[in-house]
This record gives C-alpha cells, structure tokens and sequence, in this order.
C-alpha cells in the first residue's frame, strides 16, 4: 500500500518535470524552475536531519557553499574535471560534517541551533575572507560543467540534469525513510531514550543523517557553481541557512514532497514579487512566522490531514 | 606596546558591555519562557534608529533616548503578543523558526521605515578624548560602561527585591507552581519581552555614537549576545554579562592581534569551543534527564 | 546461574542518594517485582541497570559480564529491553511502526541497501510488520493495527511499550508500572500479558504499585525503601515481614 503511494508519488513528479519545460513561457523561468530544482535537492536532504531525525541545523548553506567553492576552485585553480572536483567536494564536506557532528549533536535544542549556525557562519566568513583563493565577496567563476567532451548548455539542459538529480534525490529520501535506517531516525526524534533502549545507536544514526544531509548539499553546490555565471559567498552566508530551513519547514517537516514544494515555492515567490523587491524580507519574514503559528505542521501535511478527513 | 593592548582592551570592554546587555536579554525571555528570542538583536537595532531619527527630527536628545526605549519596548511586547504567545506549545524548532521569522520582519519594517543607510547619533558629552596611559578613551566609552553597569545593577535590584522581579525568578523554576501561587505567568512573559527590548534599545542608543547603526547590524549583534548568554550559561544572568565581555575581549585582541577580518568569527569559535567542552555554558547548572 | 547481579550500587543526585548500597540477584525465567514507596528509588535502579544513567558506586552484571560505560543501546544489543513509567512513544509516527522499532536489532539496517531498498529490505520490512502486528494482538491492540500513535488512549500506549520492548525479543524485560492509570479489568489483562511472556522464557523484572498484581504473578519480591533493600524474597514472606509490614504495607492499608 505505501509502496505503491511511493511510486505513484515519484511518477506524478517524473511526469510533471518532463511536461514543465513546455509550459515554460521562456528561459528566464526555466531559470526559476532550476534554481528551485537546486533548493528542492537541499531541502529534500535537509528535511531528513530536521524533519525526520528531528536536529535543527541553521548552518547548511556552509556545506552547500563549500562545495559550491571546492568545485569552482579546482577547477578553476587547478584544473581538475568538474565531475572530480565535485566528488573531491562531497568527500571534503562529508569528512567535515562526520568530525563535527558527533561532538555537536549531543546538544540539543538552542544549543544545536547556534553551534549549527556558528559553524555555518564560520564558513561563510573563511569564504569571504579568503580572497585569494576565493575571491571574496566579487566571487569566482567555476566555468560550464563538461563531463567527457560533453558540455551542459543554457537553461535547458541544465534543467534536464537538476530534474534528474531532484528525481533520484527523493527516490533515495523515500527509500531511506521507509527503513530500518529511516524508522531509527524517526524514533529518535520521537523519543532518544525510548529508541535507544530497544537498540537504536542514536548518536551513529544522527551523525549519519547529518553527513548524508551535507553531502547532499555540497554535490547541489558543486553543480550550482557551474551553473551560475559568478558564484558569490551570499550563497554560502547565514540568510541562505535560514531561507533552507524556511522552505523546509514551510513546506512540511518529516514530509518529502513537503520539502520539494517547500523549496518550489520559495524560490518562486520572490521572483513574481519583483515590485515588492523591497519588501521581501518583511514577506519572507511573515511567512516563517505565520507557517509557524497557522500550521506548524507545514503546507503539505496540513494539506494531506484535511484531505483525509474530508473523505473519512 | 601597553598602550596599544589597552586600546584593544578599552574597546572590547565597550562593544563587551553591549552583548552584555543583549545576552541579558536573551537569558530574561528565556527564563520567562524558555524561548531563545532570535529577533534580540533588532531591539538593538529599533533602539538606536528610532534614536537616531527622533534626533534627527529635532526631538532633544535626552527625550529622543526615553522615547526610542519606549517605541522598543512596544515592538517588544507586540511581538511577544503576536508571534510569541499563540504558539505558546510549540516545539524549541519552531519557536526558533518564528523569531527568526520575526527578526528578518523587522529587518525588513526598518528598511521600509528608515533607508539602507549607516546613520550616527552625537556622542552625549563631546568628543575630547582622555589619554589613558597611552591609549584613547573617549567620553562615550565611559558613558556605555556606566549606563551598562547601572542598568545590571537595576536589574539585580529588580529581579531581587521586588514582587514582579520574584514572579519572574518564580516562574523560570517552575512555571506551573508559579501560577497556581497566583502569579500571572502570561503578563510575566510579557514584562520580559518588554524589559528586553528595553535591554537591547539602551544598549544600541549608547553605542551608536562609537559604532554607528544600519538596518541589518541586528542580526550579527543579536546572535554574539546570544553567544554571550549561551557562554556564560542560558538563563544565567551574572554569566550573560561575563561572556558578554569574554566575547567582546577576544573579538577586539583577536581583530587587534590576528586578523580583523576573522574578528567576527572569534565569537563563533568560542562558542563551539564551550558548547563541545562545557555545553552547560561557564555558570549553568546541570541538569539530569528524567524518564 | 544468574541473569543480573548487583552489587553494592549507589546513585547520588548532588548529594541525595537515590539508591544505596544495593544488592541482589536476579535469575532467569521468573517473574521479580520491585516495589517500595515512591521515591524509593524504583525508577533510578531501572534506569542504572539499563544504562541510563551511570552509578555512582558499584557493579551491574548482565549474563556475568559487567555493564559498565554501556549505552543503553549496547545492553539492547545483549537482550536487555524496558518500557517507561514516564511514556516513551514515538509520537511522531503509526502505532505499528512503534513496535518496527523494537524489531531494529533483527533487521539489515545498512545504510546502502536502505537507500537503495534492495529487494531483501523491502522483504524483511514486510515480515517486521507482521511480527509487529502479531505482537500488537498479544498485547491486546489489534484495534490500533492501523492507528497513530498520537490517537492512542493512555493505556493502549502503556500496552504499546510493552510490545515495542517485546518486538527485541529480550532475555531480561523490565517494566516500569506498567499497570499505573490502567482501570481493574485492563489490569488483568496486562497481568496476563506479564505471565504469558514469563513463560515463553523472558525473565520480567516488574516495578509497580498494584499490589494484587505484585502478589499475584511474582516469583521473587523486592522492597525498596529509600534506595536502600529493605527486604527480599517470595511473596509470602515479604507479606509476613514485619518490616515491610510497618514501613509499606503498613501505610498503603491505613
């Protein structure tokens, strides 16, 4: 029963990132489609350490920097192929992520909310700081993405790759969720001593989920640097944290779909709210606190409730 | 040599007593309610601008402080009121989340209500300064630190020797023995909220002469306060104003000594340092987990 | 032969000795109740057994091995399970998977194979249900099969515990009150519930304050009395002891 929910729910996204691009009037919002493609694969791995594992980190754009700048840099730099760049990111982010996790997620609560965010903004200062290497605040260019004589060009193709990405990160989301690995992760977050006593190792799991969650962040990186024409530690500072954990949590936690939704329609709104430029933080702002009040459970789940209801 | 460490020490202590203030206010929400209140640092920020612009509109200075506090104070209690209170039971994350929220709003308010521009409040008593052994020491530093020290011992008096200051220590033990001996807690939730506001608008009318003040310089003061609270221990009232000036010295000798482009970073560092070695802060108790 | 040694344990909270000097034995296949006042200590000994929290002084052997520095996780992993006084459900998903829960330390919980749910994932997951849901009945849920745990009354919630810890299959099972908030009837059932696992070869340590289900099923009675052993031994004997009689039953029949 829920194996068939899960494929009907994976089809009917395949089927609807196939058609999109057709309905896109042009490329500026094939563009939009993109970038929220790259949220959604963020989120879809954050939502697993904040949604199901239950451990707020407000510090993930540092991992989704690092290896957005790992790949501009080598490549760059040094030359290397994109595609070794980027997995050289993703090992540097996962060791990274695996030596801090486990003193950090003894905490709890507050105290993991800011030893997140103080790693997070660490980053983002070493990034801004590290001009010769970086390039500071005017950012690198990591140039296109070629793997094999092949070159990813303009939007389309680029939308093609992320689709597919975004695609097989929820595949594997679903998976894991739906496992013993996914069930330990769930009962830690529902109860750490209730899960242990039946043989949970609550600190392996949530170490873990934390390094597949950074890891999931920096390959998203790595490509988004060869996708944007200059790449600028804006996306590796504080606001690109906390925009990550909005889209998750305005979107559903512990809720995968809510996630991809989460990450779609934050990173569109803003683009249809041009006018109001100017009052997108009081806009972003209000939706963080609003979700949070009217229905903490985020979008998709309060959405799925009602519809329950309505039919028993 | 001396006078240059001095220097470093004089304008840590000073940017020191202002995460002070700002870690007190986090430690007093968070003894009312155990909410870490992420918008502390746009209190600094609503303070100094409404000062800024009050001054600016040929309001006397010293009316100008008062009523900037006051303005604070209400945008204190309105969001205790309006984003705070209704959700009351929800999860650590979510009350996270909403003052988050909440301090990108009003980042966003004081960008609509005043301008993307650094501003200046006039130094209270001139800009003579003193030579202390070498280093300088302007008037204003004397004018933070006292106003720092007079404003913790009121609230040493307040939280000591008052009723509403007890049903405040009363309700942080135990919230629900508190209201049954007929304390309001909900209007104890709100005077922290206000009292807070208050902490933060004090703290960045009295440092925008040194430091200036922008729209967006909350956030970043907000969360070295919240380093501050977080060092000295949550909730710890001594600890907030000690970490206070731990994170303050640090940051100015590592600004001074290392690097000035990591000086924000120190505070950081410092945290994750006592978070991992002693994470119940300098001064916090420790409590054991009941199953 | 036996199951769980203490010997001389003590717990102090800054300063209050919540268990002291503690001795006793626990041997396999029976049925122990621990009882006492509250604040004897009742709750702290399981917890310091379990690995909860860390004794003050003394040892703890599980199956003549020590137990010291374990994690709770680790004493899982040798047959030790618990349900709580204090409840501790995950509320955050199906009663069902609760007790899947509980199945862990049966199941492939490798990392690549549950990302990629390999076929032999997705089959040992279908027969955890099943055991769950066998365990459910036996418990007497077969009404929540298909329920949220947060929609669970408290008592299917005390049952819920016992199944999840039953779903480890343990050697040593220790319930803590699992009859408390429960009404006369549903009480019996638990009753039954406890001997039918007795005697599939669980040894079942019992604290609880229902004194006719303490006397009723206990092979071995232990009578705590501020941390410290106040009297051991069958129900008959600690009914007749005089100790017992002044400091507990004494004031529980007053």
């Amino acid at each position: 029963m829920k194996g068939v929910s899960r494929w009907a729910g994976l089809g009917a996204l395949a089927v609807f990132l196939a058609v999109l691009p057709q309905a896109l009037p042009n490329n500026y919002y094939v563009d939009i489609a993109v970038l929220a493609g790259f949220n959604a694969i963020i989120c879809v791995g954050l939502n697993l350490l904040i949604g199901y594992a239950g451990q707020i980190s407000l510090g993930h754009a540092g991992f989704f920097g690092l290896g957005a700048y790992c790949s501009a840099v080598l490549v760059t730099h040094h030359g290397w192929p994109p595609v070794l760049a980027l997995l050289a990111g993703a090992i540097l982010v996962g060791l990274i992520a695996f030596a801090i996790a486990r003193p950090i997620l003894k905490l709890k609560g507050h105290y993991l909310a800011m030893a997140t965010l103080g790693i997070g903004i660490i980053i983002s200062i070493v990034i801004n700081t590290e001009a010769g290497i970086t390039g500071g605040p005017d950012g690198i260019a990591a140039g296109p993405f070629t793997l094999g004589g092949f070159t990813l060009q303009g939007e389309r193709d680029w939308y093609w790759v992320v689709a597919g990405l975004l695609l097989l990160t929820i595949w594997l989301a679903t998976n894991l969720v739906d496992s013993p690995v996914g069930r330990a992760l769930r009962a830690l977050h529902g109860s750490e001593v209730g899960a242990e006593v039946v043989g949970v190792d609550t600190t392996r799991y949530k170490v873990m989920v934390f390094v597949v969650s950074a890891v999931i962040a920096s390959v998203a990186g790595s490509l988004f640097a060869h996708y944007v024409p200059q790449l600028t530690p804006t996306k590796a500072d504080f606001f690109k944290s906390i925009e990550l954990v909005t889209m998750v949590v305005f979107g559903g936690m512990a809720s995968t779909f809510g996630a991809l939704v989460g990450a779609a329609f934050l990173t569109t709104l803003p683009q249809f709210l041009t006018v109001f430029e100017d009052y997108e933080p009081i806009i972003l702002g209000g939706i963080m606190m609003g979700t949070m009040i009217f229905m903490p459970r985020g979008l998709v789940p309060t959405i799925a409730a009602f519809i329950q209801r309505r039919r028993s | 040599m001396l006078s240059a460490f001095l220097q470093f020490l004089i304008s840590g202590v000073t940017v020191g007593a202002i995460y002070a203030l700002c870690g007190l206010g986090f430690s007093i929400i968070y003894n009312a309610s155990h909410v870490i209140n992420f918008a502390q640092g746009e209190f600094i920020m609503i303070g100094a601008m409404s000062a800024v612009s009050l001054v600016d509109a040929g309001v006397p200075m010293p009316l100008a402080i008062v009523l900037a506090i006051l303005i604070t104070m209400a945008v204190g209690v309105l969001l205790e009121k309006l984003a705070v209170e209704p959700a009351k039971r929800a999860s650590v994350t979510t009350l996270i989340i909403i003052t988050i929220g909440a301090s990108i709003f009003l980042r966003g308010l004081a960008q609509e209500v005043w301008d993307k521009n650094f501003h200046k409040l006039e130094p209270f008593t001139g800009e003579v300064p003193i030579n202390l052994l070498g280093a300088v020491l302007m008037p204003q530093t004397l004018w933070v630190l006292g106003v720092a020290v007079i404003v913790i011992l009121l609230l040493a008096w307040f939280f000591n020797r008052t009723l509403e200051g007890k049903a405040m220590l009363a309700t942080s033990f135990n919230p629900l023995a508190a209201q049954l001996m007929g304390i309001n807690t909900k209007r104890v939730l709100m005077i922290s909220f206000a009292l807070s506001a208050a902490l933060g608008a004090i703290g960045g009318i009295v440092i925008t002469p040194i430091t200036f003040t922008a729209y967006d310089n909350g956030i970043m003061l907000g969360l070295k306060g919240f380093s501050a609270a977080v060092l000295g221990g949550l909730g710890n009232g001594m600890g907030a104003v000690v970490g206070g000036l731990v994170v303050g010295i640090a940051e100015s000798m590592a600004a001074g000594y290392l690097s000035s482009a990591y000086k924000d970073a120190v505070a950081f560092v410092i945290i994750l340092a006592v978070l991992i070695f002693l994470p119940n802060g300098l001064f916090g108790r420790k409590g054991t987990e009941r199953v | 032969m036996t199951l769980l040694r203490v010997e001389n344990l003590s717990k102090e909270f800054g300063g209050i000795h919540a268990v002291s000097e503690l001795s006793f034995v626990i041997n396999p296949g029976t049925i122990h109740s621990i009882i006492g006042p509250n604040g004897a200590g009742k709750t702290t000994l399981f917890n310091l057994i379990t690995g909860v929290y860390t004794p003050s002084l003394g040892a703890i052997l599980f199956d003549d091995k020590s137990t010291a520095g374990k994690a709770p996780y680790e004493l899982a992993k040798r047959g030790m399970s618990r349900t709580f006084q204090n409840l501790q459900i995950f509320f955050n998903m199906t009663a069902i998977e609760n007790v899947m829960v509980g199945r862990h330390l049966h199941l492939d919980r490798r990392f690549l194979p549950s990302l990629l749910r390999l076929p032999g994932i997705a089959k040992s997951d279908a027969l955890a249900r099943e055991k769950s849901a066998e365990l459910m009945r036996f418990v007497g849920l077969e009404a929540y099969l298909d329920a949220d745990a947060d929609a669970m009354p408290y008592g299917a919630l005390k049952r819920l515990e016992i199944a999840r810890a039953l779903a480890a299959e343990p050697k040593l099972l220790l319930l803590d009150e699992p009859a408390a908030g429960l009404n006369a009837t549903e009480s019996r059932e638990i009753d039954e519930v406890i001997v039918k696992v007795a005697q599939s070869g669980v040894t079942v340590v019992l604290v609880e304050h229902d004194m006719k289900m303490v006397m009723g099923i206990s092979d071995h009675i232990l009578v705590l009395d501020y941390g410290k052993k106040l009297a051991e031994g069958t129900p008959a004997e600690v009914r007749n002891n005089p100790a017992v009689v002044a400091a507990y039953l004494g004031g529980a029949h007053a």
